[in-house]
């Protein structure tokens, strides 16, 4: 009788925590649709719902421009409860009050998060997934492999590299990327914009369609640029016909905030959801499922996963110090720059 | 009374598709956007004005109208002979032949691209036949750049241009033809002195059509320009997904809606001069 008792307070206590974490309901979560998606829910969302018994209707929000579309139509009325956009779109939206300010207090495992991971998101939510600028290449016809950018200058790719030129964030990226190898200073356009002209010639295309790793398997380009995780993904998908480099030269981090969407409707599963993804098991998980870098440094990441994002020790000081926020007012100008002087010298 | 009662279905379903949506998009162009990126509610001129300031706004303004124009002409100098050929076939045979002529439209505007694409590519169809001829040792350039985006308008301009002559041409009256047959003029200059300037208002109203509908292309533009081609409607893409710039986006839209309008009531003015 006795041990009966015992069995059954003991079964209570470990019961409790569960019951008091349990939230059930449902919520809507708007993302990358694709591969992410794909990979997200099945070792981001799943775990979440078996665990927490709320269901998570995933959202394909395009890209992170057509996601602030999103919130900023259904401002009177909205039905995302969390959204994971990129860095400078994030910021728009919580200057806008469209996703709320969030931090510690509300939400504890922030503080577990590093500093960039804190910074990003300013007021509003943190990054939950770092991501960088990478060359992508064809390992049939590039031998030996390349290990700098500047392979992509090489005469004998003359019509054979695909660059996306700005307003798309890679070609953002890149710039500021070549101005900080030339001057030290990734905001120095000047010193990037004469490497970019010498280039240009060997561009085929500034808008691949439909993308970098589709042109490069149907050999229609040998370089290109991309971002890691879906690159690694791809180099695995293709059996490694698709190579994947961090160049010498430097790479930029392109982040996501995940954000908790202001006025939600479901705001303690949205809430119970944010922790989950940022939590060190959600990360560890997604990174080495999709090779995103971790924001919560309590990830025990396995260490060839973490060798393919740029937060492997032998990476990390290849990160430029770009700041995006930065970079949402220097882009207009860039912009322009690239349509007269480097897109104007391609001379196709 | 009845007759207005009957258009209200129309007028109401006018004003919810294409006044409502046009209106909140003049009102999301007197918003502004500030050095963050973010969009201010504001009534204000400032983002129309700044565009119409802008030297690039104009470069965007003349190449949209040029490729419209090449492309609509090159669409309906093309869509004459195919006409005239369906005006010309047994009455059984119209019908079939009709439907070929405008069977690219059953297909995907963006499929037709993909597919030019792999005939136009450097690595494509045209410049393998080449190649393998030795007839070039460097692929040719027909594709991401201003000639890729011509072919590929013109080709999905046509059967809009074909559909126009093939009603307009058919309502030509073909005793005239056979009049200048038998007072001698030959089968060429019937054509360049009879049909030509009978078949005038139905060339106008295909390049027309084409022509607003070049304006406005993006698919072509965006999929087959390769970044190189700047129009006012790859424009408006970027303003509003890449650099998520409404107001911009939204003003750029509404100049070119007022262009389009200014030209259509111009070529009604003139229509009315000429009658």
């Amino acid at each position: 009788m006795r041990r009966a008792l015992i069995a059954a307070i003991a079964s209570m206590a470990l019961a409790l925590p569960a019951a008091a974490q349990q939230v059930g309901g449902r919520m809507t979560l708007q993302a990358y649709a694709g591969i992410f998606r794909d990979n997200y829910t099945q070792v981001v969302v799943n775990p979440f719902t078996s665990a927490r018994g709320t269901q998570v209707q995933y959202h394909d929000g395009g890209t992170s421009a057509q996601m602030l579309g999103t919130l900023r139509a259904q401002k009177a009325d909205p039905q995302i409860d969390v959204t994971i956009m990129d860095v400078t779109t994030a910021a728009i939206a919580c200057a806008e009050g469209l996703v709320e300010r969030i931090d510690a207090s509300v939400l504890p495992v922030i503080g577990e998060l590093d500093q960039m991971a804190r910074d990003s998101g300013g007021a509003c939510g943190p990054a939950v997934t770092y991501d960088h600028l990478v060359m992508i290449y064809d390992t049939r016809s590039v031998t030996p492999a390349p290990t700098r950018w500047e392979a992509m200058w090489d005469p004998a790719q003359r019509g054979r590299v695909a660059l996306s030129a700005p307003p798309n964030i890679q070609g953002l990226a890149l710039t500021a990327i070549l101005a900080h190898a030339a001057s030290g200073n990734w905001r120095n356009v000047g010193a990037a914009m004469p490497r970019l002209r010498e280039l240009a010639p060997n561009v085929q295309t500034f808008d691949p369609n439909p993308d970098g790793y589709t042109l490069i398997l149907n050999d229609q380009v040998r370089f290109a640029t991309g971002w890691n995780a879906r690159a690694q993904l791809y180099r695995d998908q293709s059996q490694g016909r698709i190579g994947v480099v961090l160049p010498e030269e430097g790479t930029a981090f392109q982040v996501n905030t995940i954000n908790l969407v202001a006025g939600s409707k479901n705001r303690q599963q949205a809430l119970a959801f944010m922790a989950h993804a940022l939590s060190a098991e959600a990360q560890k998980a997604f990174t080495e499922r999709m090779y995103y870098g971790p924001t919560n440094p309590r990830a025990q990441v396995s260490a060839e996963a973490m060798g393919r994002t740029a937060l492997a020790p032998e990476f990390r000081n290849r990160v430029i110090p770009l700041d995006w926020n930065e970079m949402v007012r220097l882009r207009d100008n860039w912009n322009q720059r690239w349509r007269r002087e480097v897109i104007a010298a391609s001379g196709r | 009374m009845s007759a207005w009662l009957l258009m209200l279905p129309a007028v109401l379903l006018m004003a919810a598709g294409f006044l409502y949506p046009v209106a909140l998009l003049a009102r999301i162009s007197l918003n502004r956007t500030n050095d963050m990126g973010a969009m201010e509610p504001a009534h204000s001129l400032e983002t129309l004005g700044r565009l119409v300031e802008d030297e690039f706004t104009w470069e965007l303004a003349w190449n949209t109208a040029t490729l419209a124009a090449s492309s609509a002409l090159m669409a309906t100098a093309l869509a004459l002979p195919v006409a005239l050929l369906i005006r010309g076939a047994a009455p059984r045979w119209r019908g079939l032949l009709s439907l070929m002529a405008v069977a690219p439209l059953l297909v995907s505007g963006t499929a037709r691209i993909v597919g030019w694409m792999a005939i136009l590519g450097d690595r494509g169809l045209i410049n393998a036949v080449l190649a393998g001829l030795g007839l070039a040792e460097e692929p040719l350039r027909l594709i991401n750049n201003w000639t890729g985006v011509r072919i590929g308008l013109v080709e999905s301009l046509m059967p809009y241009a074909c559909l126009v002559l093939i009603a307009g041409l058919g309502r030509l009256d073909a005793r005239l033809e056979e009049a200048a047959a038998t007072l001698g003029a030959t089968r060429f200059r019937t054509f360049l002195r009879v049909t030509l300037p009978l078949a005038a208002p139905a060339l106008l109203a295909a390049f027309l059509l084409t022509f607003v509908l070049g304006v406005s292309a993006f698919v072509t533009p965006r999929l087959m320009g390769g970044g190189r081609v700047f129009v006012v409607a790859t424009e408006i893409f970027d303003l509003a997904l890449e650099t998520v710039d409404w107001p911009a986006a939204a003003a750029m839209a509404m100049l070119l809606l007022g262009a389009l309008a200014a030209a259509m009531l111009l070529r009604g003015l003139l229509g009315r001069r000429a009658a």
